[in-house]
């Protein structure tokens, strides 16, 4: 097979199709805000549910008249006396659960928590048990130091545990305090999976469980399988996710958004990640609700189809096969910028495949949408595309190209030349040199010279000989050198 | 070095010498601090100089020399290049880094520029890492109030943060860009506020306003650095408080701060400036967050737009201004913002009008400064000139309403038009601003080559051009309203592929009258009109416009263009020589009446012009004028090579005598030219000057060496029985070229033509005795550095020596060098390597090379060699079928760059003086797949059966299939 694996060489001039494909993590820092689409990690409990709030109707009566100091609720959570425990915490958990600043490090520095931790094993006083939890839970969901403070009063084995609690409403705030210290990294989730949480947690879904409850079982899968460095145990991984595969195809559409959101975290990494994922044969399902007029189920399907395409050809073949390619014209054709950019990316992998696949891509029409976002898509889903139009220069075929040019590539992808990011313009010029090189197969470099010129592109490419950066200078010059110079 | 006050006292002393204007007292004092500054304590010795000495040339001069030392010796390369030690000692690095700060903030401006210039070299190597204090420092400076402390922060931040605007996105880069924004985003946002409020408890005090300007343009700055990555998370929450603020800038104004000056731009125009740049910066990249404000942004622009007078320093103003609006009214979903009509003409009007207008600064370099007139009017230099941004505007704005646009121009053209005719001579620039108009509305796609190559449908450009073009140039005066002229000319020539091509027969005998002009704009484009309709293709991909269809206008043409030359300002004009080339090219044989009267000319210019030359592109078309003339002429009559000899050789001779640098790498190609026009032996007067051409001080010159290494190839190619008889003395010369031009990365393909030359041409004996030794040099030159251009020339060259001497000679040859040489070579190097040969013509010679390696070379049959013959018939094989492979080495990539010498000693290439490939293999092999076949077939009649059976053994699959392929072809088998 050395052949074959020369002639890919030349195609790809020396990069491999995995070099070309670009994982989700270039860069670990951010400088942007929080991405409002990402999924939460932590939540606080604020209004729980109907039945709380019953629950606590007849109890606020009661209590009317009793508020408690903080220094009463240490006296009491302390002492001895079940109904001012429960009193003491009750009240806290009320604080934790105002709708503004819970003063959670307040009650931090009481130093009640493993004195909740503890009213966790009161099985014999289920609405102590139930207070504690909820406080716990919105304790949890604070920082990182906050979640610390919670598991190191030895909240987990004893979450754990009430996960099979006979009251639902206390397995239930179980799943979503486990799901909180889930979702602090990846220390804490695998100190769960090691404290054996999975078997209960997956022992708790099926088809009589309520919608309500379900919902948070999966938010809390989907923490169990969040985060990288390290991943999640595989085995962890294998036991969730035909679970997961299960979830998917519920009908509320909360349960099918997080079920995606795990999924997506799945595929995130390594090849052999994405594998298990693939084998399951997901992608039709994840494909299929990547067409999904929710935005909340669109947007973590079109990651992990995202993140599925990041894998080898085979994978990525996968989903092709999956039907993504029929999907995508419309999601690149999307109101909201965020999920252009997404498809886009997603392209710009598949462009990076055997022309085969490129083939594949230009069959389904993938072309005209290319152009349009490349020519008015917001910024970021430009940047993408111009990603998707270098790999395809790189890959494709001479015909395929030909065809790429023909489709009115050039002149978006030569007006953003006027760019202002550095990468995204040597990007375009290795393009330009990709495309230079089709042409002279067919003996079409004067005319290609005189495309670019025409469309503006000669005067941005001298300019860009003064630019600042190194690269983009040397880029620019070689291409001035090599097919605009002289007469 | 100790901190003494006789090291400072000598210190002063060699640093006044260093300013002393005799190079004899001054080279030893730069020698000594050199050979100094490796001594600890040497820069804090320049420091205390700089802060305390009495003498404030000797502050000044520490300040330089200290930055300069900095500069040299701050990065530690030790880990690059393993013989510079770190030269600056820890301790001293940690005292500048804990002094430099208050030392420059507390200096004069002169030192405090060059010391924040050192700050941020130190910074682009410590900061954040090895210098966390820095920023801390710099922020609590904003407290000070004292603004000219405040200023020099500033300067030195944006001296460091400048880079992120141009660098890739990076784990590194991005992690320093946060911890910037963690310490500096906030102070700064404060610092820019409190500026703000003072600049009003300020308005009537313009010293304090300009202080506070200048700090509000760097914080502008700072603010276009620190957000060009992405947006960061503290911008965007305090997007309200910079937009707002930017805004109201943008929209103030203050007599105070309006300068006198016409030319150079204020401080109020260099903030409003960078605003400008900031908002385009979020417009393009951060759309979803930044809509809200935009509208404002457009509106406040736009009014700014109004407003502003026609001076020159408000130019960057005005074109930034409106390249933003450019840059915005394409986008789709700002459409609405300018789909008015009221809108629409106000912009017209108002916006594009006025800057398309001729100014007085534009009348002033039409006759004053016409050479740079041109550039930005002909050659698109014009990037930030108004009219080019005007230009932008109004293609974008017909991106959306290209109808209302040309509707609301047409109107205006018209009444401008009708203005122009009330009163010619006062109103003239009305119609240059109609044509202008009409000009940049049309044109919607443009080349140098074609000119306009799209136009607006709904201009009619043809009715134009005969109803408001031609009339002026067919005027009797060529010299009235020269600019209406010029504008004439450059509307036929932008528009030549629009006009129909009869109106372009008109419009030349006019462009020819215009050469006449005494105006240096107006004769140049009309110079370069013509020569731009001379290279308008037609059908049949030949010129549009025949030799024929100018016949009646060769004289006067070429009278005029000679003539042109002699007007004053335009003795090395460009445009004209090069039209001189062109006529040339194409009038051909109908120059040849001209010649002897041309060829004067030429001559007298070159000359001249080789006195001090000066103009470049000139000289280049002047030698391919002589290069032309030459080409035409002997074509039709081959005898007269001898009197342009006859014309030339005395031009040159002096030329070469006074060694004319960049002259003589074209002399050398029009002798390689005159040279190959001879049939017969080579002349006496040639074989005289060949030992000239072997001296080492020509070849010193890398500009000289690939016209030399082709005239000696024309020498070897003509003459080389004479050298071989009469000058065998010189062929060692010859070889020491080959061996200099060889030994460089740079050069050694130049050595391989020369070598190929001797190789071909030279009769075997003539060189018999220098064979091994030649090869001797190949492999030192590969063993020391082996690049991929010499691997493929070394490739190409054994196939030509195979070719030429036989396969059993090559085997030979290897292997006196050193036993079984020859089977490292094909292992080593022909097999892996074959793939890399580029070129028809060296792909065609390293094919039949190897096919008689194959098959005419019995070693490869019966010794251990024979294991190599089917690994190099399937390199072989693939050297047909399977693509090049143009992979280069990581290492080799910047050879070429760090090798090439600057702009001046490039070589210039006559595309006239130019040969046609040589194919040394000729008629000889017409299809080397078939020649492979047939000889295979040869060799396997000669010992039958051998040759299936090694095929059998280990040829691949699908090589054999191509093989098979070929012996089908060549109706041969295989026995």
């Amino acid at each position: 097979n050395k052949h074959s694996e020369r002639l890919r060489k030349f195609k790809n001039k020396g990069k491999d199709a995995a070099a070309l494909r670009r994982q989700r993590v270039e860069v670990n820092i951010e400088l942007r805000k929080a991405k409002k689409d990402e999924q939460i990690l932590k939540r606080r409990s604020i209004s729980f549910s109907l039945m709380d709030e019953s629950l606590s109707l007849g109890e606020e009566k009661r209590n009317e008249v009793i508020q408690l100091s903080l220094e009463e609720i240490v006296e009491a959570v302390n002492g001895s006396n079940t109904e001012l425990q429960l009193q003491a915490t009750q009240a806290t958990r009320r604080m934790l659960s105002r709708q503004k600043d819970p003063p959670i490090n307040q009650i931090l520095e009481l130093g009640i928590i493993p004195r909740l931790v503890e009213f966790l094993t009161h099985a014999d006083n289920a609405p102590l048990q139930f207070e504690a939890a909820w406080a716990l839970t919105n304790i949890a969901s604070g920082t990182s130091d906050h979640t610390k403070a919670v598991v190191e009063g030895g909240a987990i084995p004893a979450f754990i545990s009430l996960l099979s609690s006979q009251h639902m409403h206390i397995s239930e705030q179980s799943v979503w305090a486990l799901g909180n210290i889930a979702g602090d990294g990846p220390l804490y989730r695998d100190a769960l999976i090691n404290c054996n949480v999975i078997p209960p947690l997956l022992a708790l879904v099926s088809p009589v469980t309520p919608v309500g409850f379900l919902r948070n079982i999966t938010w809390t899968l989907s923490n169990l399988c969040r985060n990288k460095n390290p991943y999640p145990p595989l085995d962890a991984v294998k036991k969730v996710l035909p679970v997961l595969i299960c979830l998917m195809e519920h009908e509320d559409k909360d349960i099918i958004s997080d079920s995606c959101w795990a999924v997506s975290y799945l595929t995130d990494g390594s090849n052999d990640r994405i594998q298990i994922v693939v084998d399951t044969g997901i992608l039709p399902r994840l494909v299929e609700l990547m067409a999904s007029p929710e935005l909340i189920i669109m947007t973590p399907a079109l990651r992990a189809i995202g993140n599925v395409v990041t894998g080898t050809d085979e994978q990525t073949q996968a989903a092709i096969d999956a039907g993504v390619l029929a999907v995508l014209p419309c999601l690149l054709r999307h109101a909201k910028p965020t999920v252009q950019k997404e498809a886009a990316w997603t392209l710009s992998n598949i462009a990076a495949g055997p022309c085969q696949q490129i083939q594949q891509l230009i069959t389904s029409g993938l072309l005209p949408p290319l152009v349009e976002l490349l020519d008015k898509g917001d910024f970021k889903a430009q940047k993408e595309a111009v990603w998707a139009v270098a790999n395809f220069t790189t890959g494709g075929t001479v015909e395929q190209v030909v065809e790429l040019v023909q489709s009115g590539v050039l002149k978006p992808l030569l007006n953003l030349l006027l760019a202002k990011d550095s990468k995204t313009i040597l990007v375009i010029l290795d393009t330009i040199s990709n495309l230079f090189l089709a042409a002279e197969k067919l003996g079409e470099t004067e005319r290609l010279c005189l495309l670019v010129e025409e469309l503006g592109g000669l005067e941005k490419i001298e300019a860009l000989q003064t630019h600042d950066n190194n690269m983009v200078y040397r880029a620019a010059l070689s291409i001035i050198e090599k097919y605009f110079s002289g007469e | 070095m100790e901190l003494s006050d006789a090291n400072l006292q000598t210190l002063t002393e060699y640093l006044k010498k260093t300013l002393d204007p005799d190079p004899a007292i001054r080279r030893p004092a730069e020698k000594f601090l050199e050979s100094v500054e490796g001594s600890q304590n040497y820069p804090l010795l320049l420091l205390t100089l700089l802060e305390k000495s009495q003498e404030n040339v000797i502050k000044v001069c520490a300040s330089v020399t200290f930055k300069n030392y900095i500069k040299r010796n701050w990065r530690i390369v030790g880990i690059l290049v393993e013989d510079e030690p770190n030269k600056i000692c820890e301790s001293d690095r940690i005292a500048i880094k804990a002094n430099i700060v208050p030392l420059m903030l507390s200096s004069p401006e002169q030192i405090q520029k060059q010391l924040s210039d050192a700050i941020s070299i130190i910074g682009r190597e410590d900061f954040p890492q090895k210098w966390p204090d820095l920023l801390t420092e710099m922020v609590n400076r904003f407290q000070s109030g004292d603004f000219h402390v405040i200023n020099g922060v500033l300067r030195t931040a944006h001296s460091l943060f400048k880079r992120y605007r141009h660098e890739f996105k990076s784990n590194e880069l991005w992690t320093e860009i946060k911890l910037v924004l963690d310490a500096f985003a906030l102070p700064l946002t404060n610092l820019f506020k409190a500026t703000i409020e003072l600049c009003s408890t300020h308005a009537n005090d313009a010293s304090a306003l300009k202080v506070l300007f200048s700090s509000l343009i760097l914080i502008a700055k700072l603010f276009y650095s620190l957000n060009f990555q992405d947006l960061p998370e503290f911008f965007e929450d305090n997007m309200e408080t910079w937009m707002t603020n930017f805004h109201s800038l943008l929209t103030l104004d203050n007599k105070l701060l309006q300068t006198d000056d016409e030319e150079e731009a204020g401080l109020l125009e260099l903030l409003k400036s960078q605003i400008c740049d900031n908002a385009a910066l979020y417009a393009q990249k951060y759309d979803e967050e930044f809509q809200p404000y935009l509208p404002r942004f457009v509106t406040a622009i736009w009014n700014l737009l109004v407003t502003t007078g026609q001076e020159v320093k408000y130019d960057l103003l005005v074109s930034n201004a409106i390249q933003f609006l450019a840059s915005v009214c394409e986008r789709p979903h700002y459409k609405h913002l300018f789909e008015d009509q009221n809108t629409l003409t106000s912009i017209c009007e108002k916006v594009i009008v006025p800057n398309m207008e001729f100014r007085a600064a534009d009348e002033e370099a039409f006759e004053d400064n016409s050479e740079e007139y041109i550039r930005r009017d002909l050659e698109g230099s014009d990037i930030d000139t108004r009219r080019r941004a005007a230009c932008d505007l109004v293609r974008g704005l017909c991106k959306f309403f290209e109808g209302p646009v040309t509707g609301i121009f047409s109107g205006y053209v018209n009444s401008m038009l009708q203005e122009y005719a009330k009163n010619p001579s006062v109103n003239w620039k009305h119609k240059d601003a109609a044509i202008y108009l009409v000009t940049s509305l049309a044109s919607k796609a443009q080349t140098q080559k074609h000119g306009i190559t799209q136009a607006n449908e709904l201009v009619n450009l043809t009715e134009f051009f005969v109803n408001h073009i031609q009339p002026d140039l067919k005027s009797a005066s060529v010299n009235e309203f020269p600019v209406l002229k010029a504008d004439g000319i450059k509307y036929i020539m932008i528009f030549r592929n629009q006009v129909p091509k009869e109106q372009l027969l008109v419009s030349i005998p006019l462009l020819i009258n215009h050469l006449q002009a005494e105006s240096i704009v107006v004769h140049t484009y009309a110079a370069h009109a013509l020569e731009r309709l001379f290279t308008m293709r037609g059908t049949n991909n030949t010129t549009l416009i025949t030799a024929a269809e100018m016949a009646p206008f060769v004289e006067v043409l070429l009278t005029n263009l000679f003539k042109a030359l002699t007007l004053p300002g335009s003795s090395e004009n460009e445009y004209i020589m090069k039209a001189i080339m062109r006529s040339f090219s194409l009038l051909q044989e109908s120059i040849i009446p001209y010649i002897p009267s041309v060829i004067t000319q030429l001559t007298q210019k070159l000359l001249a012009v080789s006195k001090n030359p000066s103009k470049p592109h000139f000289n280049h078309y002047m030698f391919e004028s002589i290069c032309l003339s030459i080409r035409i002429t002997c074509k039709a009559n081959p005898d007269a090579v001898g009197s342009f000899e006859e014309a030339l050789f005395l031009v040159f001779t002096e030329i070469l005598q006074n060694d004319v640098q960049e002259f003589i790498p074209y002399v050398f190609q029009v002798m390689s030219l005159l040279l190959e026009m001879h049939k017969n032996e080579i002349p006496s007067s040639y074989m005289a000057l060949f030992p000239h051409l072997l001296q080492p001080v020509l070849w010193e010159r890398t500009g000289n060496i690939p016209p030399l290494v082709r005239l000696l190839q024309a020498y070897l190619e003509r003459g080389a029985n004479t050298i071989a008889s009469a000058a065998a003395d010189k062929i060692p010369g010859l070889l020491g070229v080959f061996q200099k031009l060889i030994a460089s990365k740079a050069n050694d393909h130049q050595g391989f033509y020369l070598l190929n030359s001797i190789i071909e041409h030279m009769p075997p004996e003539s060189v018999d005795q220098y064979r091994k030794q030649i090869f001797i040099l190949l492999f030192q030159r590969l063993q020391n550095s082996k690049t991929t251009k010499f691997i493929k020339s070394f490739l190409v060259f054994i196939n030509l020596y195979c070719i030429k001497y036989g396969a059993l000679a090559l085997q030979e040859i290897f292997d006196s060098i050193q036993p079984k040489m020859f089977g490292m070579v094909l292992e080593k190097i022909i097999i892996p390597e074959i793939q890399k040969v580029s070129g028809q013509v060296e792909k065609k010679i390293c094919a039949v090379g190897i096919t008689k390696i194959l098959t005419e070379c019995p070693p490869m049959m019966d010794t251990e060699y024979t294991k190599l013959w089917t690994p190099l018939l399937q390199a072989l094989i693939g050297l047909f079928e399977l693509p090049e492979d143009d992979t280069i080495p990581d290492e080799e990539h910047f050879i070429d760059i760090e090798d090439t010498p600057g702009y001046q000693t490039a070589f210039s290439q006559l595309a006239f003086a130019g040969k046609k490939e040589h194919d040394p293999v000729g008629q000889m092999v017409n299809n080397p797949r078939i020649h492979l076949a047939q000889s295979l077939h040869k060799l396997s009649t000669a010992c039958p059966g051998r040759v299936p059976s090694m095929l059998s053994t280990s040829l691949n699959a699908e090589a054999l299939q191509y093989l098979q392929g070929y012996l089908q072809a060549a109706s041969v088998t295989l026995l």
